[in-house]
């Protein structure tokens, strides 16, 4: 059985070694700026990356055009990926961009659900606090202590868990 | 014949409004006046209206199924060659088939609530027929003024036919399954409306209404996961959620949905938490409202196309009446609602519930803020911005991680006063195995990555960069994720096993016996628990496909190789087809081990293009190669070839271009736990791009791990929700005794 997997792995190493290596279609440069930019084709908030339609392949040709060349008119000198990112915001606006800057408004949301946890535990928690139940107290207003940890009451409770 | 449905149709939708219109007076009259007559005429003319809906429905079907391209909704949606059941399917396709799907199922619900209470909650009854009769009015509003489905034009040879992408087997069941969800939501709601306005606001409204309620949240649940599987095999992006805001419309509701199904067993037990379960059911149907608008009036693409949108401006108003007028009633009757209970520890089982019902509503809330914020941006600084999936994953994912940890905690903690004894007792062996499956994850999988993100995460805190420090944070998830999951996994399976104990000790039962009989007789709670262990299953799939994602681009001549994680992929080659409504090429992969070169299997992938058929020369070209590759022609390949190279310049021509090929992605899935590396993974390919000439491609290559317990999870919570809403004859004969209690108090 090993022997029969090797040999399948040597035909395999053997026949990729026949044929030539193809090219990677994304450079780095690249990958940062389809990665950043949204695909206008409309169907889905999605990346030039990500988006499967036609429409964000022409712009990932575009994009590889403009990281290699630069934008028409220009020198011919390439674009980094974030300077490309940059070109489209200054052509199209922020909308552009898949995830919004975290600066102005926009922190409203990037951070405005996270103060709302806190806003939201701290009210639960003020509010649980107050509907807690007065501690009893004796006949002369001293409070009654529970011994949680005491012998009966913890076979009591646990009883009553197995019992639910 | 034709002319006939046409106009039965159309006269079957206004006298379906009046149906529909004077069933909420008769009920609203009925219940001011405590007439019994009026009240039988409200929910009688609810089931005329409903029968009315039915033959408005089947006119409609029959318009798609005998191509009357006369009628604009057919002619917009449908074609000859369309497979029959898209024709069928095509009914919600559009805005005004959607709405009569809509309508159609609230009205079979309501004549089904209407037979399953003609001997009970009498008292509830006329306010709730006037609740739904008040809704099924407004969607006829809207069908007979506004968005009628029934509007005629020239008649047309030919019609356009469904969108290529929604031509698949899951446009027969996502959307349908959606609806039931959404709509289902509407009798609970109309419950708790009667209970506020007759003052009657214990528990019968939402215990007698449980299993509609169970049965909206599993069956729209279902429909979301179906949308996932759906999107996950026929997008070709290799996800599964995009955060679209049509998606986030049907999330939203669930989530408040599950929120309501937690927080009334605090009041059933404890008798609290009445304001807060009038207000979940309030939202979690207004959400359902708002997230039919949102899909329906095209809001989110821009702030201005609210004006033009025909029901945008109509079912706002809706959304806001039954909003507001509802939180209005709530405010009026706070006083019935007011609770003697009290909590006695912030440290007990109805605490969690509050933490969790917090958290649920919070992730709606984010989704609901961040889904509508390019709106609001729009509105108060002017700034136009997108909220593409990276924000709502980075602000979404420690809420739910949060929730994950409840869903452990929450079983077993103690109620009313939880004591150390008792938090260890219950929680130790657990935290401990959900602490060493975290360490074991970090230590395994993310060592790499999780010192630099610990060092990036700190430089994030200095620069005050809040986007860089929740980037940061995605490299901790997945261990997170699979920590909290085994500590989940762990108090649930303490669950199962003292009851089974209990059981066995106290009624000499065998294990099997014992395990069955205890979840028999409490199927609400274990059923619940399966939904549980279906979720962390949901989780860990999720978790593990984003994170531990492959993904690979190349371009291929056929016989060359693709190298990616353990896998080697062969371009075995291609051929060009024409069937159906489409044109394309088919691609063939093989799959191989890289470390052994054992064979994986084969599998094919395909770009199709389809071609307008209303541009005569193409659909003659379009039929003939058609008719090549039925006979078996010699010639079939070189036609489809030609097709590629007719199209593009008759398209624009005819001032309509194929934008988007659709794509048929080639999936390949590991099962077997023999390979345990593979265990629920797959291999994913995606053609972008094929010359039809050479057959050179340009391939997108994902390995998924675990993406496969996304689905098996899903399965689970559908058994669990099932299993849960299952009759329980103990619970109906409680349920009998307390609606019969209910009545003679109130007498």
């Amino acid at each position: 059985m090993r022997l029969k997997g090797l040999a399948g792995l040597v035909v395999v190493m053997g026949l990729m070694l026949t044929a030539p290596a193809a090219a990677d279609l994304d450079p780095v440069e690249h990958k940062i700026a389809t990665r950043a930019i949204l695909c206008d084709c409309g169907c889905h908030p999605q990346s030039v990356e990500d988006c499967a339609c036609g429409r964000a392949a022409q712009m990932r040709r575009e994009m590889a055009g403009l990281i290699e060349s630069g934008p028409p008119g220009g020198d011919g000198t390439g674009m980094t990926g974030e300077e490309l990112i940059g070109h489209y915001v200054a052509l199209h606006g922020e909308q552009v961009l898949i995830t919004p800057s975290a600066d102005g408004f926009n922190l409203v949301a990037w951070i405005g659900p996270f103060v709302g946890l806190f806003a939201a535990t701290t009210i639960l928690l003020l509010m649980l606090r107050r509907w807690k139940a007065a501690q009893p107290v004796t006949a002369d207003g001293a409070p009654v202590e529970i011994d949680l940890e005491d012998p009966y009451l913890k076979r009591l409770q646990s009883e009553l868990e197995e019992l639910e | 014949m034709q002319d006939m449905t046409i106009i039965l149709g159309h006269y079957g939708l206004l006298l379906a409004l009046l149906a529909s219109g004077w069933s909420a007076l008769a009920a609203l009259l009925g219940a001011a006046s405590a007439s019994p007559g009026l009240q039988r005429s409200a929910e009688r003319s609810l089931q005329v209206c409903a029968g009315l809906t039915v033959m408005v429905t089947v006119c409609l079907v029959s318009g798609f199924l005998t191509d009357d391209f006369r009628l604009n909704y057919v002619h917009s949606y449908s074609s000859v060659s369309q497979p029959l059941p898209y024709k069928i399917g095509a009914l919600w396709g559009g805005q005004s088939g959607s709405l009569l799907l809509w309508v159609l199922i609230l009205l079979v619900m309501g004549t089904l609530m209407i037979r399953t209470n003609r001997n009970k909650n009498r008292a509830l009854m006329p306010v709730a027929t006037a609740v739904v009769a008040l809704t099924a009015t407004f969607f006829m509003i809207l069908l007979n003024f506004i968005e009628s489905p029934f509007v005629t034009g020239p008649a047309h040879a030919d019609g356009v036919g469904l969108n290529p992408q929604l031509k698949n087997y899951w446009m027969m069941i996502h959307p349908p399954t959606l609806y039931l969800g959404y709509v289902g939501f509407t009798i609970p709601f109309a419950f708790g409306i009667a209970a506020l306005v007759t003052r009657r606001t214990g528990d019968m409204w939402f215990r007698t209404t449980r299993r509609w309620t169970v049965f909206s949240w599993f069956v729209l649940g279902t429909g979301v996961l179906l949308g996932s599987y759906w999107a996950y095999i026929e997008l070709g992006w290799g996800g599964y959620w995009a955060w679209d805001p049509v998606e986030n419309a049907s999330l939203m509701p669930w989530l408040t949905g599950t929120a309501f199904l937690h927080s009334v067993m605090i009041q059933e037990r404890k008798g609290m938490l009445r304001v807060w379960n009038m207000l979940l059911i309030i939202l979690t149907f207004s959400l359902s409202i708002f997230g039919t608008f949102l899909t329906r009036s095209g809001i989110i693409s821009s702030v201005h196309s609210f004006a033009t949108s025909n029901i945008g401006p109509a079912f706002f108003i809706f959304l806001v009446l039954i909003f507001f007028g509802s939180l209005v009633l709530l405010i009026m009757r706070l006083d019935h609602l007011k609770s003697k209970a009290r909590l006695e520890s912030v440290l007990s089982r109805e605490s969690t519930f509050l933490f969790n019902n917090m958290i649920l509503v919070g992730i709606a809330a984010t989704i609901l803020l961040l889904t509508t914020f390019p709106i609001l941006s729009e509105a108060v600084t002017g700034r136009k911005v997108t909220m593409g999936p990276p924000i709502f994953n980075m602000v979404n994912i420690p809420w739910a991680l949060i929730l994950l940890a409840l869903a452990g905690i929450g079983p077993l903690i103690a109620w009313r006063k939880a004591s150390i004894g008792n938090l260890k007792r219950n929680f130790t062996l657990q935290s401990l195995v959900g602490a060493w499956v975290l360490i074991f994850f970090l230590v395994v999988f993310d060592r790499y990555s999780f010192l630099p993100a610990v060092q990036r995460l700190f430089g994030a805190l200095g620069r005050l960069d809040v986007a860089g420090v929740l980037d940061e944070f995605k490299t901790f998830y997945p261990a997170l994720t699979f920590g909290i999951g085994a500590f989940v996994v762990g108090t649930t399976l303490v669950e199962f096993f003292r009851g089974t104990r209990v059981r066995v000790r106290k009624y000499e039962e065998s294990v099997a016996t014992a395990l069955s009989q205890l979840m028999w007789r409490n199927k609400r709670r274990y059923g619940g628990y399966v939904v549980h262990v279906g979720v962390v299953m949901i989780f860990c799939g999720i978790a593990s496909s984003s994170a531990y994602q492959i993904e690979q681009r190349q371009m291929l001549d056929p016989g060359q190789y693709l190298e990616i994680d353990d896998y080697l992929m062969r371009y075995d080659g291609y051929e060009l087809e024409a069937k159906d409504d489409y044109y394309g090429s088919r691609v063939h992969v093989s799959l191989y081990d890289r470390n052994s070169g054992k064979a994986l299997g084969s599998l094919y992938a395909e770009q199709r293009f389809h071609p307008n058929m209303m541009v005569q020369p193409l659909r003659e070209s379009f039929l003939r190669v058609k008719e090549l590759g039925r006979t078996g022609s010699g010639d079939y390949q070189q036609g489809v070839l030609a097709l590629y190279n007719l199209v593009p310049g008759l398209e624009e021509r005819a001032g309509r271009e194929v934008k988007t090929p659709s794509t048929e992605v080639g999936i390949a899935k590991f099962f077997s736990p023999l390979q345990a590396s593979r265990w629920g993974e797959d291999f994913y390919v995606i053609p972008l791009a094929v010359d039809p000439a050479s057959g050179r491609a340009s391939f997108r290559v994902f390995v998924n791990p675990m993406i496969n317990f996304i689905w098996f999870g899903g399965l689970i919570f559908v058994l669990g929700s099932i299993f849960s809403i299952l009759p329980d004859s103990r619970e109906r004969k409680r349920l009998e005794a307390a609606l019969a209690l209910e009545e003679r108090a109130v007498a």
